[in-house]
């Protein structure tokens, strides 16, 4: 028997199809970027919905059959099979076989199935007892027909779509955090409601006609203890009145103890949520910018708004520096760029990121590049050197494009003294003035241009300088008239911005061409 | 031809790199350090007019005979001591031109105070350079390139001597891709003393005396500079 079960455990870790099978459902079941995860959760609060309309309609009508055999058949069956994968999906027994089989085969020592089938099941036995498996689990009954109370289980039903909606789990998160205060004001709270409720029990009934039992006592202790006072139950005794006044005060003070934990505790995990809001909302876009560092540069670099540089975010890890880029109006969260976990936080699977590291360290933003890199070669990084020793590291780190302030700033003092009226035109030309811009064509293989020869293109008659193009990684300088443009060469024009704007859109598409 | 004469103040992380860079055949350099170390370095690496003087002192800066005609480099590492330097370099001479760095904005402001003719700020181009990259990648490492002359291209500025061919002519009669130089932009005298780019749309009389910036490879600027002087090239 032990010896079947490892066989089978050991080929199920081995089998391919298998593993595929279960990371495709842990996927669809938790995992935001795959694609059909938002129709399995759309279903799911569909089933939800019906089946709890159903439940309200049941109230006062007849429901037709085909309506109840839904209710009980398709939806229960659903989120059986649901509750069934996930308890799967929770862990990976057959892994934890294969690995403690291996450690016992290499240490030489007895290698015992059953113990490590125990501690799998054991931890499936966890999580059957999470809250949300327990919604889960409580959601399926209400099909067992013989027991018509656990109709109202159906109820539990809607609690399946807290699962699915963020922002409740964020108050679930929030209120974990001041557990201790809110046990310890509801032991408080039970405390008082017991104590007071026998007490009111005891001195009145007989006298009080209203008082019959002890649950009439506590009831009447919840209702006067929560400020509500339904009034059909009220001490008749002047000893009652005073337990009365006595809870109602105490009441008073715990509703206002517990409104200000929970604010507190809110207002501790605002920034992170306001934080966690707007990694989601960067992470819907389908390109953004990751700065890094709050630094000069950072801050020259928006002064500068030369054109909508679209959604961006700062990264700082200095929280008064943070501080200070939102006073200044900027978007930017307390982390630190060269943390792993804070940038896998972004979409960088799908969306087009790139990412500038602005810092004024070098380690630093050699540290950011790597980490960028290495999450995902897609990400683009524009990195600042501040030591052109380090150009080499920066290179192998992986960066596309290296920004040396100092470099750029001696050549520009460099063409001031060589070449001033140069520097006036490069001036207007970095600075992108409206008069002179030196831009770039991508000749994409759908290109309005391609198969043209220079001279056929008039770019006199469209205000343009050609200066030349670069291809396959060489730059051509002013080609001869009968030169062919080809796909993914890159052209090289100046001119004032609407010329190269209207030129662009005017070869954009071959049908124009 | 006459050389420009330059001083430099600071043999740093700036004044090393400019001073290297500048051709002697064209350029009369003195390099001025008040740190003992740098001016080593600046004579360790051939320069014969360096002198190490307190920069804060002002008989010292005068012992320099600084000209009218000199252009003055502002390059020191500390920031203070570069604003101070021009200050005190203002106040000496009125006239003289004064080129200084900043690497801080509020730094720009207190040179342009002092009196600076032009300030380059290292934070500004910087910051214009990550939304050259951001726009266009490829333009903005070729004209690095081109600036640095990197691969051989460059751009150049030329004046239009006295007696050349050019004089007279409109820019469209002007074939100047059979020279194998592009004309960028001039400063073309009879519309005020501005840089303006040929693509601005505005018709060109070229006249001895404009200033033309061209690009192309370096040899054929410089053959096309002198075939410029030239009355009739046929």
């Amino acid at each position: 028997m032990r010896e079947k079960l490892l066989r089978f455990a050991l080929l199920l870790h081995s089998s391919q199809r298998y593993q595929k099978k279960k990371e495709f459902v842990r996927s669809i079941l938790f995992d935001d970027s795959n694609p059909f995860k938002k129709f399995f959760d759309i279903s799911i609060i569909f089933l939800v919905i019906t089946s709890v309309f159903i439940l309200i309609y049941e109230v006062n009508h007849t429901v037709p059959v085909w309506l109840d055999n839904y209710d009980i058949f398709v939806v229960s069956f659903i989120f059986a099979i649901e509750y069934v994968l996930r308890l799967w999906v929770y862990n990976d027994i057959s892994d934890m076989i294969y690995k403690e089989y291996n450690d016992a085969l290499f240490l030489k020592k007895d290698f015992d199935i059953y113990a490590v089938l125990k501690k799998g099941i054991k931890q499936k036995l966890q999580y059957m007892i999470t809250p949300s498996a327990i919604v889960d689990l409580l959601a399926i009954l209400p099909a067992y027909r013989p027991l018509r109370i656990l109709r109202v289980f159906i109820l539990f039903r809607v609690f399946k779509l807290l699962r699915y909606t963020k922002s409740i789990n964020q108050f679930v998160d929030v209120l974990v955090t001041k557990k201790f205060e809110l046990l310890t004001l509801l032991f408080l709270l039970l405390f008082i409601v017991f104590t007071s409720g026998m007490a009111i029990y005891i001195l009145e009934a007989g006298k009080n006609e209203n008082i019959t039992s002890l649950f009439d006592g506590l009831y009447w202790a919840i209702v006067t203890i929560s400020t509500v006072g339904y009034g059909d139950i009220s001490p008749v005794t002047d000893v009652g009145r005073a337990i009365s006044i006595l809870i109602i005060i105490s009441g008073i003070a715990m509703i206002s103890f517990v409104t200000s934990v929970i604010v507190s505790a809110f207002s501790e995990r605002l920034s992170e949520l306001k934080e966690y809001r707007i990694v989601e909302q960067l992470n819907k876009k389908e390109k953004f910018l990751i700065i890094c560092g709050y630094g000069q540069l950072t801050k020259m670099f928006f002064r500068q708004n030369r054109f909508d540089i679209g959604s961006y975010v700062i990264l700082e890890s200095d929280v008064e520096q943070v501080n200070k880029a939102t006073k200044d109006g900027y978007i930017a969260i307390n982390e630190s760029a060269s943390s792993f976990q804070a940038l896998s936080k972004f979409n960088y699977q799908n969306a087009d990121i790139t990412l500038l590291a602005l810092t004024s360290n070098d380690v630093e933003n050699i540290y950011i590049t790597l980490n960028a890199k290495s999450l995902s070669r897609k990400i683009k990084v524009i990195a600042r050197v501040n030591n052109p020793d380090n150009i080499n590291k920066f290179n192998s780190a992986g960066a596309d494009e290296l920004l040396m302030p100092n470099l750029i700033a001696n050549t520009m003092i460099y063409t001031a003294i060589t070449q001033p009226t140069m520097y006036k035109a490069m001036h207007a030309i970095l600075t992108g003035k409206s008069l002179a811009n030196i831009d770039e064509i991508h000749v994409h293989n759908s290109h309005g241009l391609i198969d043209r020869t220079i001279d056929e293109i008039d770019f006199k008659e469209h205000k343009l300088l050609f200066i030349g193009l670069k291809r396959e990684g060489k730059f051509i300088f002013n080609p001869k008239g009968d030169f062919v443009i080809e796909a993914y060469d890159v052209m090289l024009v100046m001119g004032k911005k609407i010329s190269i704007e209207y030129f662009k859109s005017l070869h954009e598409g071959k049908n124009n061409g | 031809m006459v050389k420009h004469k330059i001083c430099i103040f600071g043999y740093g992380n700036h004044g090393k790199f400019i001073s290297r860079g500048l051709d002697i055949e064209n350029f009369d350099i003195t390099i001025v350090e008040s740190n003992t170390k740098n001016y080593k370095n600046a004579k360790n690496d051939g320069f014969e007019n360096v002198y190490l003087i307190d920069v804060t002192n002002d008989e010292d800066i005068k012992k320099l005979t600084l000209t009218n005609d000199t252009q003055l480099v502002c390059v020191m590492d500390d920031e203070h001591l570069n604003v101070f330097l021009t200050l005190s370099l203002r106040s000496l001479y009125q006239d003289i031109y004064i080129l200084s760095i900043s690497d801080s904005i509020n730094v720009t402001k207190k040179l342009k105070m002092a009196g600076a003719n032009k300030v380059i700020d290292l934070y500004e181009v910087s910051a214009n350079k990550i939304y050259n990259l951001l726009d266009r990648p490829v333009a903005t490492s070729l004209l690095e390139e081109f600036v640095l002359n990197k691969n051989g291209i460059t751009f150049r500025e030329m004046v239009i001597p006295q007696g050349s061919f050019l004089h007279g002519k409109m820019v469209d009669e002007i074939d100047f891709a059979s020279y194998e130089v592009l004309l960028v932009g001039m400063i073309d005298e009879e519309m005020g003393h501005s840089f303006v780019f040929i693509t601005a749309g505005i018709e060109h009389k070229l006249d001895s005396g404009d200033t033309m910036v061209c690009i192309g490879y370096a040899d054929k600027l410089k053959e096309f500079e002198k075939l410029i002087s030239k009355a009739d090239i046929n």
